[in-house]
């Protein structure tokens, strides 16, 4: 049974792994060992397609894009969503609940259905290709989301810390961002997790709203790269390899939040 | 005095950045979309009021229709499977063991990833003869068994579904553990002392304890398979034809087209196939937790 258990596990991982290491040989594989239907089943030491895909695919540019957007789109939805929770969880009037119930509805609706829309509302305010405008949108995207899951954490915090702090001086507004907002950090993990991944690999609407070869994002020059080197196996596996490694790195460095982080989105989602 | 007055009331408008934000950018592109819907526009010249001409064209469009079929089989095989497997995964990795934790990251680590770089990834190494799959294959002797997965009508959809399944199992899995988790131990040796076998236990005690994390996974799995995009685009493009393109690939072709008004109101008609089973979900669970 044990043994059973294990062998299960040890599956489980290679069909997780697998493809990983199919693209680490391709990667590092030299272009002229892809002849014939061998299996080459070892990585190699050859690094030059990973120097010719990031020359090619100008591959920091949009790294650095990405990480713009994100970044402030995290940053975006972090401080709007949470003083919404607060607002929602504190103050119930008839406005709080229409628009929690609000939220709670388009939560079903995928962004993609407001694509053409949402198109023309960038052209006129002048927001195809730019940084801010791509922010706003990720932004808008995911506050149904984090606004549920602020609202129901910060019901489950006892009021009397913001009215003790009231009685020490302070206002309700500034109450939660001295002493309430530090304490939803759980469930600001998860939010900036959850957000994060999303915005990171947008590419339904920023293949849209970024055109011009300078805002591309990562899954943009990856999927222009295919267009022109995708008969280059070696080439393609290369960039793909550097396409992925900001969010690997990334997930290692932060894995013990990142899955606490979605469990906690989960259960009190 | 005034200023101090309005610093004691500036908590009333904390929900202001957020409703704001959220109006400007997603609900007034949602009702501009319904009334676009009811129009001709093509992306630019003026539209013009057609009332519901859009919506019947739709069941004329023997194309969308079969997106429509392309879509929800993806969905049927796609939902459920996640589910199982993520179950089954959380199953096996929720009892100690050494490297648990390993493992975890391991089988989390595709869904983290783009899908649209996983789809080109899964797209080289399904390609006949020269792919990664066909090599392992014919060395291990199973040559026979390799076939153009991604332009036989017959099994490309369910390589579509497998792909999508392997990508996010972990996703799913997370959320069943963090269930799993949550559920007193003592529940479990309450079991055992009531002799209850481990089938038993799984149906009256786990699975029913597990309702939370399996609501919101069977709402994201539906919504997210319903409205499956990247990794159709990678892998297939749509083809052979038109027979793997899905509902959302057909949106983003029309409007690219001269076919905007037109395809704002296939959006609505996902809107509704997404919402139709969510909807009754979410009434069927609801009714379940009632009654227990």
């Amino acid at each position: 049974m044990r043994l059973l258990r294990h062998c299960l596990i040890l599956l489980m991982s290679l069909v997780s792994l697998l493809p990983f290491y199919a693209l680490l040989i391709k990667a590092t594989g030299s272009p002229g060992l892809d002849t014939g239907t061998s299996l080459n089943l070892l990585p190699g030491l050859y690094f030059g397609n990973l120097m010719e895909a990031w020359r090619y695919s100008a591959m920091g540019r949009s790294i650095l894009n990405s990480a713009i957007i994100t970044t402030g789109g995290i940053t975006l939805v972090v401080l709007a969503s949470s003083s919404a929770g607060y607002a929602i969880a504190r103050f119930s009037n008839r406005f709080h609940r229409l628009v929690f119930n609000t939220f709670l509805f388009c939560m079903m609706i995928p962004p993609i259905i407001i694509t053409v829309p949402l198109y023309i509302l960038m052209r006129t305010i002048a927001g195809i290709n730019s940084h801010w405008a791509m922010i706003l949108v990720c932004g808008a995207n995911a506050i149904p989301f984090s606004v549920f899951l602020y609202t129901s954490f910060i019901k489950s915090i006892s009021r009397e810390i913001e009215e003790s702090a009231i009685v020490d001086g302070c206002t309700w507004f500034s109450a939660f961002w001295r002493i309430t907002f530090p304490l939803l950090q759980p469930i600001t993990a998860a939010v900036v997790i959850i957000n994060g991944l999303g915005i990171w690999n947008n590419y339904a609407q920023a293949v849209f709203f970024l055109q011009s070869q300078s805002m591309r994002t990562i899954p943009l020059a990856i999927s222009m790269f295919f267009q022109q080197y995708g008969a280059k196996w070696n080439l393609m596996a290369a960039a793909a390899m550097i396409g992925m490694a900001p969010a690997i790195v990334t997930f290692l460095v932060f894995q013990k939040y990142f899955i606490k982080g979605l469990a906690q989105g989960a259960v009190k989602g | 005095m005034l200023l101090h007055k309005l610093q004691g009331n500036l908590h009333k408008f904390m929900a202001l950045p957020a409703v704001l934000l959220f109006t400007f950018f997603f609900i007034y592109p949602l009702s501009r979309g319904i009334t676009l819907s009811l129009t001709d526009w093509n992306g630019i010249s003026k539209p013009d009021f057609v009332g519901l001409r859009n919506f019947v064209d739709f069941f004329h469009d023997s194309r969308a229709l079969g997106d429509v079929r392309t879509t929800v089989l993806f969905a049927l095989g796609s939902a459920p499977l996640l589910n199982i497997f993520g179950f089954l995964y959380a199953l096996v990795l929720d009892r100690k063991f050494h490297g648990k934790n390993i493992v975890r990251i391991i089988v989390y680590l595709p869904a983290i990833i783009s899908p649209l770089i996983m789809g080109y990834i899964w797209y080289y190494i399904l390609q006949p003869e020269r792919g990664f799959l066909s090599r392992l294959l014919q060395q291990a002797g199973m040559g026979s068994l390799n076939t153009n997965w991604l332009s036989d009508s017959n099994i490309v959809l369910w390589v579509l579904i497998l792909v999508n399944v392997w990508q996010y199992v972990g996703m799913t899995m997370v959320i069943y553990l963090a269930g799993l988790q949550s559920i007193p131990v003592e529940m479990n040796e309450a079991c055992k002392i009531d002799g209850a076998g481990y089938l038993a236990a799984l149906r009256y005690v786990t699975i029913p304890l597990l309702a939370p994390a399996i609501k919101i996974n069977v709402v994201t799995n539906i919504i997210g398979s319903l409205s499956v995009f990247e990794i159709i685009m990678a892998l297939t493009d749509g083809g052979p034809g038109y027979s793997t393109e899905s509902l959302s690939i057909y949106i983003m072709r029309m409007c690219y087209g001269s076919f905007t008004g037109y395809s704002t109101a296939v959006a609505i008609i996902l809107f509704l196939i997404i919402l139709i089973p969510v909807v009754l979900f979410l009434m069927f669970i609801k009714k379940r937790e009632y009654e227990m």
